[in-house]
This record gives structure tokens, C-alpha cells and sequence, in this order.
């Protein structure tokens, strides 16, 4: 209980903080740009985070970190506006969206959907933001008990879960996509020897890849390669009824909102999972629960509330892990972990030693983003309309100067715009081929985590590889990391589906 | 399903040779014996653990696209026609080359403002033209090009330049 206060009293003191006429402005436009890079199909959160953190350089980092949060957030919810309204998802979060969204639209209540999204998303981010208060104190001390080994199963577990969960039709594209990245990783000076591994006398390389330029290619070059690609969207449907929601509509489906709001949160914790997926299984689960489930897929408020509240109880939720182990529970939880560090601060399991306020500021800043996504959702309806009219063949012109200056105002060498167009183009290519993103962006990041824990790890046992296996942390990891790699081979999976039935009771058996 | 069967094929088979060369080149990096340092924390050891496992992963993607057909790529004139001559690969093409030129050739070699102020315009007008435009329209599409390029062009060079403090390529 005391402990709650203490985490009330510092929350409270962040928000105060927050409380300046400047502070305040920078989430006005923030909020409104991540909604509007939302709602533009082809404009994902993780390039809307990536584009502005060259934008924030000169910026104090709590202001920069602010701002980020508040385009991530708000870009997660700006999609559901295209979702509703084009059919057409504005980020991967906001698929599950689409499927009730714009059945609702098309029968004339698009301004009901939108304010069912809108409370689902506030409510959604609000759930997310209490665990992100209470969790983060908790797990970043429970953290200072990582060593290098189970940092190094923390590396490969994200990975390998990462990839299974966001490629589930052939997970093991996922994971040599988490693999490719570790392997980008690998390149420039490594971290205990200082020798350069991969950049054969090139100074640009020293460093290895610098993250954020990859990132604005891999997912701002793509992007735009592929809006451009794909027949443009035509229909946008009209809100003509009211975007206010009945507060007796909305709190009907409580259980909804908390189950999937604990659902998006948990997937956000897992590394490198995200958004969409987070929709996905609060979608599904609300389905199997509901006695309406019939009207799924066919402009079901539930499932809308569904979708809406568990990709935004993602965004909190990604930021856990990423705050307290430096492992981004999502894409663009990614990018602010690096732009993080492009500010000084240093998220890891040390943070709650070293900075605790840091932690309750943010869980300020996502309350204020999610102020900033309830007052714009529930009035910005038609300059959202006139931002989606808006032709592609006007915006990604736009869109690609950014990236390009974007990716070059960091250290000012153009090396990082061919970095840029390199990663666009490969990550273009891996996208087309099936490849998902998210495990190669966790690979960037995780790689040197990897190659320093498990190099340490073995100097530590000196060769020995039972710490690996028998600390109780690395147990868990190796076998969760074991069984996600087992049950995608069909014959363990068909032996297990045997086992499972022998064991169990006769009712419960399949079929009986 | 066979065209990603192909895909698969020479992505494993790039990738086994991609694995080979990481494998080889871990082999190659420095043991720093000299510096006594524990022979289990070389330099080359991730790398050659990645290496090894993005072999394993390639051979079972060749294999696999192997069992599907994937082998037999069949690249011919006919195909690669048929494949540019749908009008969405024509615009990534297209998207492609007006972009790689600009981000990677017009940016450094001229004026800053001048290089984003070109692309601007050449990028829209080259995805609005259409044939058969009448005498008013194509005034319409150069005075919409110039004005987005030229405000555009404007104001990214002044933010970049007055608020970001960035010297420009």
C-alpha cells in the first residue's frame, strides 16, 4: 500500500512537471501528427517515431521522449480512422479494426465507430499505463538479478518468440529475419575487444549501422516503394451521426475492455511482438467469449472495442521491457528506445537505481498522449476526412525528403541517406517475400546485447555451458524458446496433440 | 505458392553463400592471443554462431522450395516482360529510380533546396500526367507540382537549417 502511494506521489510529480505551457503544446502537435501519420495508409507508428526523432535532437530529452510517445500513441489510434473509414488499415495495428470498423461505417454509423474506437484506444492506453506504473518499478529491480547468461536467453527468446508470433504461418521466416538483424549487429566496432568486425577500413562503419537511418529506410523508404506500388484507396466513407460515444454503450463491454486491455499490455511485455498482434488476439478472444459472436465481422461494437483497446494497451506494455531490460517490446518501442539513447538516457535494468523519475515520467507521458488522443478523437472528424482525400502522389514526395534529410541530419554524413535507401530496399524486398519486420528491427537492437552476454557469459564459466541451462531464468527462457521452436514441426505438434488428448478426461477430448 | 517457391530458392541460396563467407570471415578475425585475452570472447565467436545458424535455416529453405517446385526459376524474357508491364511495378520502378536519384545523387551535388525542390516537382508530375490532358489541366498539375515542390523545398530547408542547427548537404 505504501509503495502504491509512493508510486501515486512520483506519478503525480511527473505530471505536475509536465504541466507547462510548453510541455503542453509540444503534446498538442505531437498528438495530432502521430493521429494524422496514423490515419495516412502507407505512414506506420514505427516511421512517424522514427522521422520525428530527427526531429528532436536539440530538444531536452524529456521533451524529445514526450513527443515520441505522443506520435507513437497517437499514430496507433490515428489508424483506426482509415480502418474505419477506407477499410484500409493506417498502421498493421488497426487490421483487426477494419474488420468491424467499416462494416459500421458502411451502414451509416461511422461516427459510432469512430467514438468506439476512440474510447477503446483511451481506455486501452490508460490499462497499459497502469501496468507500465506498477509493473516497470517491479520488474526493473527484479532485472538487477540478470546476469550475462540470462541476458544472452532474453536475446535469443525475443527473437525466436518475436518471430513466431508475428510471422505464424512460417515462423521460421520470422526468426531468420530476427536472425538477419542480430547479424546487421554484428557490424562495426564490437564492445569488448573494440575490434572492427565487417567494415574493411571504412570510418563510416566504425560504429556499425546507425539504427535510426535504418529504421527510416526499413520502414519510411519501404513504405513509400510499396503505397506506390499498390492501386490507390478511393472510397472514404462519411460520418453523418454523432462521433461522441454513449458513455452506457461503451462501459456495456467492460469485460472486453479489461480482458483485452491485460491481453494487449502482456504482448506488448513479450519482446518484439506488438501492436497488430496485440489486436489480433484481443479480437479473437473477445469473439470466443461474447454471446454476440455471430455479429463479428460484420460491425460488431465488441470486436471494434476489442481491436482498438488491446493495440493501445500495446504501447505502454512495449515500453515495460523496454525500460527497464533495453529490449523494445515492439517496432516502434524500437525506435524510442533508441532515440532514448541517441538523449542520454540509459534504460536497462539500472534504471529504477539511476533515474526511477525517468520511469514515472513517462507514464506520464503516455497519460498526456492519451489526453491528447481523447480530445482530438472526439473532435477532429472532418480535417481527418480532408487528410485522407489527400493524394499519394502528393504526400510520399514529402514523405521521402524527410527520410532523406532525416536520416542525414543525425550526424550529417551522407553515407546514412545510402544507409537509408540500402535498408529501404532490403526491407522492402524481405516484406515482399514474407519476411516480418519486427524480429529484424529486435535483432539490430538485441545483437550487441547477444554478443556481449554471451561472450562474458562464457568467459564468467570459463567454457562452461551448465549456467546456461540450469540458472532458474534461463530454464524458463531455454525451455519456452525450445517449446516455440518444437511445436512448429508437425510431428512433435501431432505427438503432443496425442499426448494431450491420452491424458486428458473423455469429455474434454476432441470430438467427444 | 510457386512464385514464392522460386523466392524462397534464391533467397536460401544467397543466403547459404552470405553464411559461408560470415562463417569464413569469423574464422579470419584475430584470436588476440597476444593479448591473452580468453580464447571464449574472440571477436569472430557470435558471428560464426549467427553464421552457422542462418546456414541451418537457408538449407532448410532451399530444401523446402526445392519440394514445392521452387527450383525451377524459369526467368525469360517473356516473364520479365509481362512483370513490367503491370502498372504497379512500372510506379515502384519508377518511384524507385526518382528517389534513389535524388536522396542518392541529386542531394550533395546541388543546392540542397534545389535538389528536394526538383524532386518535389518531377515526382508529381510524373505520376499525374496521364494522357490526353487538356491545355488547362497540365497547367493545373504544374502549378500544383511547383507550389508543393517550392513550399516543400522552403520549408524543410529552413527547419532543418534554423531550428536544427543542420549544415546541408
Amino acid at each position: 500500500m505504501v509503495a502504491l502511494l509512493q508510486n501515486l506521489n512520483q506519478f503525480l510529480t511527473a505530471i505536475a512537471g509536465f504541466l507547462t505551457p510548453v510541455a503542453l503544446f509540444h503534446v498538442f502537435w505531437s498528438t495530432l501528427l502521430g493521429i494524422v501519420i496514423g490515419a495516412l495508409p502507407g505512414l506506420t507508428a514505427t516511421m512517424g517515431v522514427a522521422l520525428v526523432t530527427t526531429l528532436t535532437y536539440k530538444l531536452p530529452p524529456d521533451l524529445a521522449i514526450l513527443i515520441l510517445i505522443c506520435v507513437y500513441n497517437g499514430a496507433i489510434y490515428g489508424g483506426s480512422r482509415s480502418a474505419i473509414l477506407l477499410n484500409i488499415p493506417g498502421t498493421p495495428a488497426n487490421a483487426a479494426t477494419t474488420l468491424d470498423g467499416n462494416p459500421l461505417a458502411r451502414a451509416g454509423l461511422a461516427g459510432k465507430a469512430m467514438g468506439i474506437a476512440t474510447s477503446g484506444s483511451v481506455l486501452g492506453s490508460l490499462i497499459g499505463m497502469f501496468f507500465l506504473a506498477t509493473v516497470a518499478p517491479v520488474l526493473g529491480s527484479y532485472a538487477l538479478k540478470f546476469q550475462s547468461f540470462e541476458f544472452f536467453w532474453l536475446a535469443i527468446f525475443g527473437i525466436v518468440i518475436s518471430g513466431h508470433l508475428t510471422a505464424l504461418a512460417d515462423p521460421m521466416k520470422g526468426w531468420m529475419a530476427g536472425f538477419l538483424g542480430l547479424l546487421v549487429a554484428m557490424v562495426g566496432q564490437e564492445g569488448i575487444h573494440a575490434y572492427e568486425r565487417f567494415s574493411y577500413g571504412t570510418t563510416e562503419l566504425l560504429g556499425g549501422f546507425a539504427l535510426i537511418p535504418a529504421m527510416v529506410g526499413a520502414f519510411g523508404f519501404a513504405e513509400v516503394l510499396t503505397v506506390m506500388r499498390d492501386p490507390a484507396a478511393e472510397v472514404v466513407q462519411e460520418a453523418r451521426d454523432s462521433i461522441i460515444p454513449k458513455l452506457g454503450e461503451v462501459f456495456r463491454y467492460w469485460r472486453t475492455i479489461i480482458r483485452s486491455g491485460l491481453i494487449g499490455t502482456i504482448i506488448g511485455i513479450i519482446p518484439g511482438v506488438g501492436e497488430d498482434i496485440a489486436a489480433w488476439v484481443s479480437y479473437a478472444a473477445a469473439r470466443r467469449k461474447s454471446p454476440e459472436r455471430e455479429k463479428f465481422g460484420k460491425g460488431s461494437v465488441e470486436g471494434l472495442m476489442a481491436a482498438e483497446t488491446g493495440n493501445n494497451a500495446c504501447v505502454p506494455g512495449a515500453i515495460i521491457p523496454a525500460l527497464t531490460l533495453a529490449i523494445p517490446g515492439s517496432a516502434p518501442a524500437a525506435v524510442l528506445l533508441a532515440a532514448m539513447f541517441i538523449h542520454g538516457v540509459r534504460p536497462g535494468p539500472m534504471i529504477m537505481i539511476e533515474s526511477p523519475a525517468f520511469v514515472y515520467q513517462v507514464v506520464a507521458m503516455v497519460f498526456f498522449s492519451t489526453l491528447g488522443m481523447l480530445i482530438f478523437g472526439l473532435t477532429l472528424t472532418k480535417p481527418l476526412l480532408w487528410v485522407l482525400a489527400v493524394p499519394r502522389t502528393r504526400l510520399m514526395p514529402v514523405v521521402f525528403v524527410l527520410c532523406a534529410i532525416g536520416s542525414y541530419a543525425i550526424t550529417q554524413r551522407t553515407f546514412d541517406i545510402w544507409v537509408m535507401i540500402g535498408f529501404g530496399i532490403f526491407g522492402f524486398v524481405l516484406r515482399e517475400m514474407k519476411y516480418p519486420m519486427a524480429p529484424l528491427v529486435l535483432g539490430i537492437i538485441l545483437g550487441d546485447i547477444l554478443d556481449k552476454n554471451l561472450r562474458r557469459g562464457l568467459v564468467l564459466s570459463d567454457g562452461d555451458l551448465t549456467p546456461f541451462f540450469t540458472r532458474p531464468i534461463c530454464l524458463v527462457l531455454w525451455l519456452v524458446t525450445l517449446s516455440s521452436i518444437l511445436v512448429t514441426i508437425e510431428p512433435v505438434r501431432l505427438a503432443l496433440r496425442r499426448g494431450v488428448q491420452a491424458i486428458l478426461p473423455s469429455r474434454f477430448r476432441a470430438g467427444e | 505458392m510457386p512464385a514464392v517457391a522460386k523466392a524462397d530458392f534464391l533467397t536460401g541460396i544467397v543466403l547459404i553463400f552470405l553464411s559461408i563467407f560470415i562463417l569464413f570471415e569469423s574464422w579470419r578475425m584475430p584470436r588476440l592471443e597476444h593479448l591473452k585475452v580468453h580464447p571464449l570472447s574472440v571477436p569472430g565467436l557470435v558471428p560464426a554462431f549467427l553464421g552457422t545458424v542462418i546456414f541451418i535455416f537457408a538449407v532448410i529453405l532451399v530444401v523446402r522450395s526445392i519440394r514445392a517446385a521452387g527450383h525451377h526459376v524459369g526467368v525469360s524474357r517473356e516473364s520479365l516482360r509481362h512483370v513490367l508491364s503491370q502498372p504497379g511495378n512500372q510506379r515502384l520502378l519508377l518511384t524507385a529510380i526518382i528517389s534513389i536519384g535524388y536522396a542518392g545523387f541529386l542531394i550533395g551535388s546541388i543546392p540542397y533546396w534545389l535538389a528536394t525542390g526538383l524532386f518535389v516537382f518531377v515526382f508529381v508530375a510524373v505520376f499525374e500526367w496521364r494522357r490526353g490532358l487538356t491545355r488547362r489541366e497540365y497547367v493545373r498539375l504544374g502549378l500544383a507540382a511547383g507550389i508543393l515542390a517550392v513550399v516543400t523545398s522552403a520549408v524543410v530547408t529552413w527547419a532543418f537549417q534554423a531550428v536544427f542547427l543542420v549544415t546541408l548537404p
